[in-house]
């Protein structure tokens, strides 16, 4: 086994007691009965230990547990009769599609593992009302290897290739395009869940809205997503420009200006250090990059390339004692900046799949078996105080990390699918993420420090009335903090009225 | 490098044939190694490691650069992958024909034409090929003969995949190509719009950051279609030929290798070698 011996110790945790972070394991009661109910259902259930090893943590790689079985989902009827089975016996279900959370929330401490991605097909495009009907299992990118075929692409997923659809639309998915079409779980049009008691029902926001409603943002609480309906666009390469800054606040204040005025089509920040912060921003078409130059590239407070570098160099010339940093600088900017401008994905100055271009360089640049990516999600108005407070708790625990900053704009039709989500109660028009990602390559910090560093960026939300993006599994214990109790009791009680065993997802919310 | 440096991003998964036709990450690389961390041993493997097609799409998508069919076949063997060294004393070209060439003797003689200079190998490495695939023990006086026939070759030119990638490694000092790089400059202006080129997956994906370029700018300039995916990786045949062709508007499809032909005979297309091209 390669579970690291160092576990979190109570002592470390600042904020919250230690029971609130790690799921206790189930104890297996009435495992034998609920085998032999699926069995007799022809519901394949795998116990082998192999099996069952391949999920026992996410990519967060912080929170570890084994179930005691896991299905490999292929029909709605299927995990119909599996849920019935596990209300009958009181038996969780965790279920998973790209495993990609980081806090444990598609990690099942006992009972059964849905691993979804086993329903991955495309089941219909429809080109003219540009609209595609698939299974909820299927990453994004499968979705789009497939819509690419007719010109076609999604609106808005995240900038990760193995995001499953079902997974992205209960928690939100954010893109570079977000500030302009929103997040993924607004895409949505229609779903197929099987509730938790078994029974699998078509919604929408017309057709039983009100599970349509728990069940987008609804962090699996209230149903299995086993289809989606969603909108999809005309297949656009885009043109991409980068702007450099010295000051975090300044980025924001300009990233803010050009989401307000709809500038671009595609906006968002991503840092290598305090000092070297980029804004990028990037463009469907050549008309909106011509209204882009002709009115607000003068009121952009970001250099370019070239004279950055130029700034750059003599910032560090005349601090001579910070030659470290400037070093990581540059070797950061050696590899980062190549694998941004592949050229095979990049023709007539036009960037192709974004996606690709951009989670290849995630996993590759940030990716590792542990990984700590806090978040905080507050309205625009509140986002600079976030940003600048968690940035400080980064500064004093790591010595580099990258600040991901995008807005997601938000439809006011859809405020009841926001209710105990990750978009803040308090954003109108706009919402705005930040996600603090300590660069740990090959340093190794103990889960104590990892834990603290997530708590006091966890905490920097509860004083300022924010959200978070992942804020179940290990972090459930900030839920009733951020959101209130009257809330959480309120979606308990439902809670408890949709899922009485309470089966479901049991260990992310509640 | 080891399953132990994997990280789970899946990114695997988007290219294996296996899970296109199986959705069980069990049987993906992916799978092995998250099941290898904790705990599996390569006995609970061998379903698995045995399902593999040995294409190589996995290795270009994975972000930490893990040596996948390296690591296949030593799980199917349980011995590292056979290591060798050949000093190039010659300057000859020569042809590793390859099991579907050899058995099609009239698309043999064709490639060979355009191959100008070049000479048919007398011995292949068939039965190299074959214990790769299986991961059977190789004699170590059966696999110097082989090398040894091909010391006196700079220039070598091989049809199967997996051998290809071998010889990348045992001749260091030749250059050892596919057939569909090879063969390249002698039918790009052939290729046209409607066509669906295939390339040899297994040739392709082994040196793919050197040879995406080129194949993006064939199809950048004969406005043919490839058996590309979105990450740039050769998408192989087996199994998942009728997926390559979903949604595709095609009227003729080009193969690079002969094996692979006979899997688009349900396009009700012409099917045609790049050597018939040329």
């Amino acid at each position: 086994m390669s579970i690291g011996p160092d576990h979190v110790a109570p002592d470390a945790l600042v904020g919250i007691p230690r029971q609130r972070t790690n799921a206790g394991r189930w104890v297996a009661d009435g495992w034998s009965a609920f085998r032999d109910s699926l069995r007799a259902q022809g519901v394949g259930l795998l116990e082998d230990a192999a099996t069952r090893g391949i999920f026992a943590t996410d990519a967060g790689g912080t929170a570890y547990g084994l179930p005691h079985g896991v299905v490999i989902a292929r029909s709605a009827a299927q995990i119909s009769s599996l849920l019935k089975a596990a209300q009958t016996h009181a038996v969780p279900v965790t279920v998973r599609g790209g495993g990609l959370t980081t806090e444990g929330e598609s990690v099942a401490y006992g009972g059964v593992l849905l691993d979804m991605t086993g329903m991955s097909n495309v089941l219909e495009i429809d080109e003219r009302a540009l609209t595609v009907r698939t299974q909820a299992g299927i990453f994004w990118s499968a979705l789009a290897e497939r819509l690419r075929r007719q010109g076609l692409d999604y609106l808005s997923a995240p900038l990760n290739l193995t995001s499953s659809v079902g997974g992205t639309l209960g928690v939100g998915g954010i893109d570079v395009n977000s500030p302009h079409l929103g997040c993924s779980a607004d895409q949505a049009l229609a779903l197929q869940v099987v509730t938790p008691t078994g029974e699998i029902v078509e919604c929408s926001d017309t057709e039983n809205a009100t599970l349509f409603q728990r069940v987008i943002l609804g962090y699996g609480q209230f149903g299995v997503i086993t289809e989606a309906t969603l909108r999809v666009r005309r297949y656009q390469p885009l043109r991409m420009r980068y702007f450099y800054y010295a000051s975090l606040r300044a980025a924001i204040a300009d990233l803010q200006m050009l989401d307000a005025e709809e500038a671009s089509d595609y906006s968002g920040i991503l840092t290598m250090m305090d000092k070297a912060i980029t804004l990028l921003v990037a463009f469907d078409s050549d008309e909106k990059e011509a209204r882009f130059e002709r009115a607000f590239l003068s009121r952009l407070h970001g250099a370019g390339e070239f004279a950055f570098a130029v700034r750059t160099a003599i910032f560090y010339a005349l601090r001579p004692w910070r030659w470290r940093e400037a070093l990581y600088l540059y070797r950061r900017k050696s590899v980062l900046f190549p694998e941004f401008r592949r050229p095979e994905f990049h023709r007539g100055g036009k960037m192709h799949d974004r996606t690709v271009v951009f989670s290849r360089a995630v996993w590759k640049h940030w990716g590792r078996r542990q990984m700590v990516i806090p978040d905080l999600a507050t309205s625009a108005e509140k986002f600079i105080e976030a940003v600048e407070r968690g940035n400080e708790v980064c500064r004093r625990y790591f010595p580099y990390y990258t600040l991901y900053c995008v807005g997601i704009k938000l439809r006011e039709d859809h405020r009841t699918h926001y209710e105990l989500s990750c978009i803040p109660p308090d954003a109108r028009g706009r919402a705005y993420g930040c996600e603090f990602e300590p660069m740990l390559g090959d340093a190794v910090y103990s889960r104590d420090t990892l834990q603290s560093f997530k708590n006091e960026i966890y905490d920097v939300g509860v004083a300022l009335g924010a959200s978070y993006y992942r804020f179940g599994g290990m972090m459930k214990g900030y839920i009733r903090r951020v959101f209130g109790d009257q809330l959480v009791e309120h979606h308990l009680t439902m809670k408890r009225a949709a899922d009485p065993a309470m089966i479901l997802n049991r260990d992310v919310v509640f | 490098m080891s399953h132990h440096d994997c990280s789970g991003c899946g990114l695997c998964l988007l290219v294996c044939p296996v899970w296109h036709g199986t959705r069980d990450v069990r049987l993906t690389p992916k799978g092995r190694a998250r099941a290898i961390q904790h705990g599996a041993k390569r006995e609970d493997l061998a379903a698995s490691t045995a399902g593999c097609t040995l294409c190589g799409a996995c290795e270009p998508a994975c972000p930490e650069e893990l040596p996948l069919v390296d690591m296949v076949m030593e799980l199917r063997s349980g011995s590292p992958f056979p290591e060798a060294e050949v000093r190039i004393q010659g300057k000859k070209k020569l042809l590793l024909a390859g099991r579907a060439l050899r058995a099609e003797p009239d698309r043999l003689a064709r490639t060979l034409a355009l191959l100008e200079g070049y000479e048919l190998a007398a011995d292949d490495g068939a039965d190299i090929v074959e214990a790769l695939e299986a991961g059977t023990t190789i004699a170590d006086e059966r696999l110097a003969a082989f090398l040894a026939s091909l010391a006196l070759a700079r220039q070598v030119v091989v049809a199967e995949g997996l051998l290809l990638r071998a010889l990348r490694r045992w001749l260091a000092d030749a250059s050892v190509r596919g057939i569909g790089e090879t063969l390249l400059p002698a039918i790009s202006a052939k290729l046209r719009a409607g066509d669906f080129y295939v390339i040899a997956s297994q040739a392709f994906n082994c040196d793919q950051p050197r040879l995406i370029g080129r194949y993006d700018w064939l199809r950048a300039t004969s406005g043919c279609e490839m058996n590309l995916d979105l990450q740039r990786i050769a998408m192989p045949v087996a199994g998942q030929a009728r997926w390559i062709l979903e949604g595709r508007r095609v009227e003729r499809i080009v193969v690079e290798d002969l094996a692979e032909r006979a899997a688009f005979d349900f396009a009700g297309k012409p099917v045609l070698h790049l050597a018939e091209l040329a």
